[in-house]
């Protein structure tokens, strides 16, 4: 076996040991309410095997980690699957940390599912070794993409106990307008979880199944000559075709549940790479997200806020609040160097300008006057509470668009982390 | 209105001061309140808080306020969202803008075109809020830091009590013991926390990392110096942004420098299948590309048309992506390059097509070529050359680029049976070239008497590869390194520490205890209670919490 190998089994042990912090967490925190036992004692017994696991699932990460990087000769952390499955790694860091602050345990119970569904989302890209294009090889990879993925990891802390503290104080029986208004956006922030599990869990289905179609789509393209050209490029499908490509014709394609042929086109003007595949990625995760949480609705009969709520009583908001603004405000400095000076640098080695405004320089600076804006708010203008966390939500929102967003619908020079 | 501005204590304030700069005293309507104070920066006055503001104080009250700030940061992040939509102007190299996003993107891409967000970060509005961001930073901390100097620098030891008890951490208790033993135990305790301690009998002022009070101001300088240096590429010569275009073995001037570039080598490598892993058998993925490159600078003859420049070496480097050449402030990228073959030289006969007699050849190079040529009895002058031939909107010959896609060679031929000022003749050395512009056709009055044609591949040559380096000159690069540095020193002080005091007091034994931090009330709150504890006083941290916000 070699080390590359050796790597992927510790990747597997650091997801089940991650799945088993959580459930654990969940122990911690839900079964306070148990019959026959005393709850401050069995919270705090749970939380530490809780913690314990975590941690034992970050070693194992971190076995991963160098020995793939060993394996390999090279960092990983240079196309999709490495960079995520990294990211997930410093959001543990980043918990670790924090956790360290506040000993606030339960913490855990919303900074373990993320780093779950990271880790589950990586998965989906392909996981061989690839060797590096030139453009990558230099000694700024290590650290302008680490140091990004540990400041962004400080948000994703902050974006779990925001959610954890909207969840908390957001009063889910109220019937005023401004309580049914944060239940509606607390719900939605929810499902939109249940669709991102819902994706994951449809890239796995199919790939299982061995699924496949294939077309031949023509494409025009005309550039800033005006002169024209037009290719035929070959598409791969490995979900059945809700949408085939604009302009395209099957080559072959497997019947899935009587379907069995392409059931709509990609519109014209989506003329991004592969736009076809992933407008019908997204029209599937939408499906079968929605079909999820139609059924958790059915089987709970409540909004999932509100059977989440109860388990919440206990914990202090304010402990909360500071938790988001303190990780906030950890990460800020950290994200600024890694996402912005260190790319700064090293945007002018390799491309000869510090600053080109390409779509992902962009983005990082969105995401970063987007949180000046949180903390100017919150330190000068008072901002705390609910509107704090909806920012600390919605920041993380911002983050993760432009780690995949970006490179889903805007193609720029870092198309080499791409999605395929 | 007139305040009365003196306090108490018999200090005189400002206008606008919210508590006094001397004793803490709440003032103004705030002074009946039990609420937790409102303690950001100290409760100075600023100069926005004028009364009687004429219009530049106008302009520094709008320009000083943090909403207005946070208003600017929010309209540039969403300012910046539309540049993202669709490329921007600035990532094409060549060929004209207008004629890409209508065609490649509908009425959307007209629309966004017309309105300009093809080049959203140089339009007007976008430079605006940047200058605006500026403004609003240096104003903002001007307004800000000076006051906030002044009352930090000189501190009262005894605060008056309603200041201490209306902190947003407070911990009031009878004491067994005498005040000043009491204060004295706390003044060792706060210093084992490593607190700065003042003492004044039975009172006391503890203050602990005031430094990172002075975080966001630099933080601001780093942003103001960092977007000057932005805005000092503008000065004639800070600046310079080329491409050269070099095939192999070439030597070519760059343009307003007295530098030329060689192109010695260029090296494409891509990773073999051993290399890679089984699922990318068989993709071409490039593991490197290389131009040896030589850098001369030109001593005499320089920008000479008939010399030859006289060239002397100052610097040899092998470019790779990450690795430029660097020379005095002169940098040169690896940028792209082309591998596809292209004509380098033609070496075509002379045909007389009447005899078929072959009146010799000469060597036509593609760059740079000689002017003159004799060839048996005949005399030819090149007049104009075209890289890549097209007949242009005005009906001329005009050529669409610089690199020997399509080359035409436009010659006066002068010799035995032709007329005495010679007569015109233009070469297409490509056969498709040929065909598509009618060479013939164009020459009809002399192409059947003579024509200029390569008989074999043996008579063409090839270049290697053609590099395309980019030349850079950015003297404000030292500026933008130490704005972005200072700035992150600003950041590191402000969020890693926080500023913290801690007042107290006895009054007939009754002893009042108030904190404030800028940042960070946990840590503050720890601080009070295991100071406390130490002297053998038992309290939640949490149960010091005052209420009120952060």
């Amino acid at each position: 076996m070699n080390w590359v190998e050796f790597s992927s089994d510790a990747f597997i042990a650091a997801f089940f040991l991650y799945c088993f912090g959580f459930l654990f967490y969940v122990i911690a925190v839900a079964g306070k309410k148990w019959s026959n036992r005393d709850p401050e004692l069995h919270a705090k017994r749970w939380s530490r095997i809780a913690f314990v696991v975590s941690a034992l699932g970050l070693a194992a990460h971190l076995t991963f980690f160098f020995t793939r990087w060993f394996g390999s000769g090279q960092i990983p952390t240079s196309n999709m699957y490495e960079f995520m499955t990294f990211l997930g790694m410093a959001i543990m860091i980043a918990f670790v940390i924090v956790n360290a602050i506040y000993r606030k345990p339960v913490l855990g119970m919303f900074a373990l599912p993320l780093v779950v569904l990271i880790v589950a989302y990586a998965s989906v890209f392909p996981q061989e070794v690839q060797p590096l294009v030139p453009a990558l090889n230099s000694i700024w990879l290590k650290i302008h993409v680490t140091t990004a993925a540990l400041g962004e990891a400080f948000f994703a802390v902050a974006f779990a106990s925001g959610l954890m503290y909207l969840l908390r104080v957001v009063d889910f029986k109220g019937k005023s307008k401004k309580a049914r208004r944060a239940q509606r956006w607390v719900e939605f922030t929810l499902y939109v979880i249940v669709v991102i599990i819902a994706f994951i869990a449809t890239v796995f289905i199919f790939r299982g199944m061995g699924y496949q179609a294939s077309f031949t789509q023509e494409l025009v393209n005309i550039d800033a000559r005006g002169v024209e050209t037009t290719t035929v490029e070959n598409v791969d499908y490995s979900m059945p075709p809700i949408f085939k490509p604009y302009n395209s014709e099957v080559v072959e394609m497997d019947s899935f549940l009587g379907l069995n042929k392409p059931l709509l086109e990609t519109p014209g003007w989506m003329d991004g790479v592969n736009a076809g595949r992933k407008l019908n990625t997204i029209a599937w995760s939408i499906l079968m997200g929605s079909l999820l949480y139609g059924l958790l609705r059915l089987a709970l009969r409540k909004p999932l806020g509100a059977i989440i709520h109860p388990l919440m009583d206990g914990i202090d908001p304010e402990d909360l609040d500071e938790i988001t603004y303190r990780a906030i405000a950890i990460g800020f400095p950290i994200f600024t160097l890694g996402a912005l000076i260190f790319a700064m640098i090293w945007a002018n080695i390799a491309w000869s300008r510090f600053w080109g405004w390409d779509p992902k320089e962009v983005w990082a600076l969105i995401t970063w006057l987007f949180y000046s804006a949180y903390l100017h708010l919150r330190l000068s203008r008072g901002w705390q509470g609910q509107p704090s966390a909806w920012l600390a939500v919605i920041g993380f929102v911002i983050v993760m668009f432009t780690l995949i967003g970006v490179n889903l619908v805007i193609a720029g020079l870092h198309s080499y982390a791409g999605v395929s | 209105m007139i305040h009365n501005t003196k306090c108490e204590c018999g200090h005189q304030n400002y206008v606008g001061t919210v508590l006094c700069e001397s004793c803490g005293k709440p003032l103004g309507e705030d002074m009946h309140s039990q609420e937790p104070l409102e303690m950001r920066y100290d409760g100075v006055a600023r100069r926005s808080q004028k009364s009687n503001p004429n219009w530049i104080d106008r302009i520094w009250n709008f320009f000083s306020s943090v909403k207005i700030a946070v208003y600017l940061i929010i309209i540039t992040l969403i300012g910046s969202i539309f540049g993202t939509i669709l490329p921007q102007e600035n990532t094409f190299i060549s060929g004209n803008p207008a004629d890409y996003y209508g065609p490649n993107h509908g009425w959307f891409g007209e629309v966004y075109y017309q309105l300009g967000f093809s080049r959203t970060y140089e339009s007007w509005w976008f430079i605006t809020l940047l200058v605006m961001i500026g403004t609003s930073l240096v104003i903002c901390s001007l307004d800000r830091v000076l006051p906030l100097y002044r009352a930090l620098k000189k501190q009262q030891i005894r605060k008056h009590l309603s200041f201490i008890t209306r902190q947003k951490v407070v911990y009031t208790r009878e004491l067994d013991v005498p005040g000043e033993t009491f204060a004295r135990e706390m003044e060792g305790q706060l210093k084992r926390r490593r607190f700065r301690v003042h003492r004044d009998g039975d009172a006391l002022l503890a203050e602990k990392n005031r430094f990172s009070r002075w975080g966001p101001y630099i933080n601001h300088i780093g942003l103001i110096i960092f977007l000057l240096a932005v805005l000092a590429r503008s000065i004639p010569g800070w600046y310079m942004d080329e491409y050269v275009t070099i095939p192999e073995g070439e030597t070519v001037p760059i343009e307003n420098t007295n530098y030329y570039l060689k192109n010695e080598q260029f090296t494409v490598e891509y990773y073999t299948d051993d290399e890679m892993p089984a699922e990318m058998a068989g993709q071409l993925r490039a593991k490197l590309y290389q131009t040896k490159a030589v850098l001369y600078e030109c001593t005499a003859n320089c920008h000479d048309l008939v010399e030859e420049p006289v060239l002397e070496e100052v610097k040899r480097h092998d470019i790779i992506v990450n690795s430029p050449l660097t020379y005095q402030g002169l940098h040169a990228y690896q940028f792209d390059f082309d591998d596809t073959p292209k004509l380098a030289a033609v070496e075509p006969s002379l045909i007389n097509k009447e005899t078929g007699e072959n009146y010799g050849s000469f060597d036509l190079r593609m760059i740079n070529p000689d002017l003159h040529y004799e060839v048996g009895p005949y005399e030819l002058e090149l007049r104009s050359q075209y890289m890549e031939f097209a007949i242009g909107e005005d009906g001329n010959p005009t050529s669409l680029s610089r690199d020997p896609n399509a080359p035409a060679f436009f010659f006066i031929i002068k010799g035995p049976g032709l007329a005495e000022e010679g007569e015109t003749y233009l070469y297409f050395p490509r056969q498709v070239d040929k065909q598509r512009f009618s060479q013939d056709q164009i020459n009809s009055h002399i192409s059947d008497r003579l024509e200029l044609s390569v008989g074999s591949m043996e008579g063409v040559t090839f270049a290697g590869a053609t590099t395309f380096l980019n030349i850079r000159v950015d003297t404000a690069m030292p500026y933008v390194w130490v704005g972005a540095g200072i700035s992150m020193l600003g950041l590191i002080m402000g969020f890693y520490w926080n500023h913290r005091r801690i007042w107290l007091r006895v009054d007939n034994g009754k002893l009042s205890l108030g904190a404030h931090t800028n940042k960070n009330w946990y840590g503050m709150r720890g601080d009070v209670a295991s100071a406390l504890k130490k002297v053998g006083i038992e309290v939640d941290p949490k149960s010091l919490d005052n209420g009120g916000k952060n």
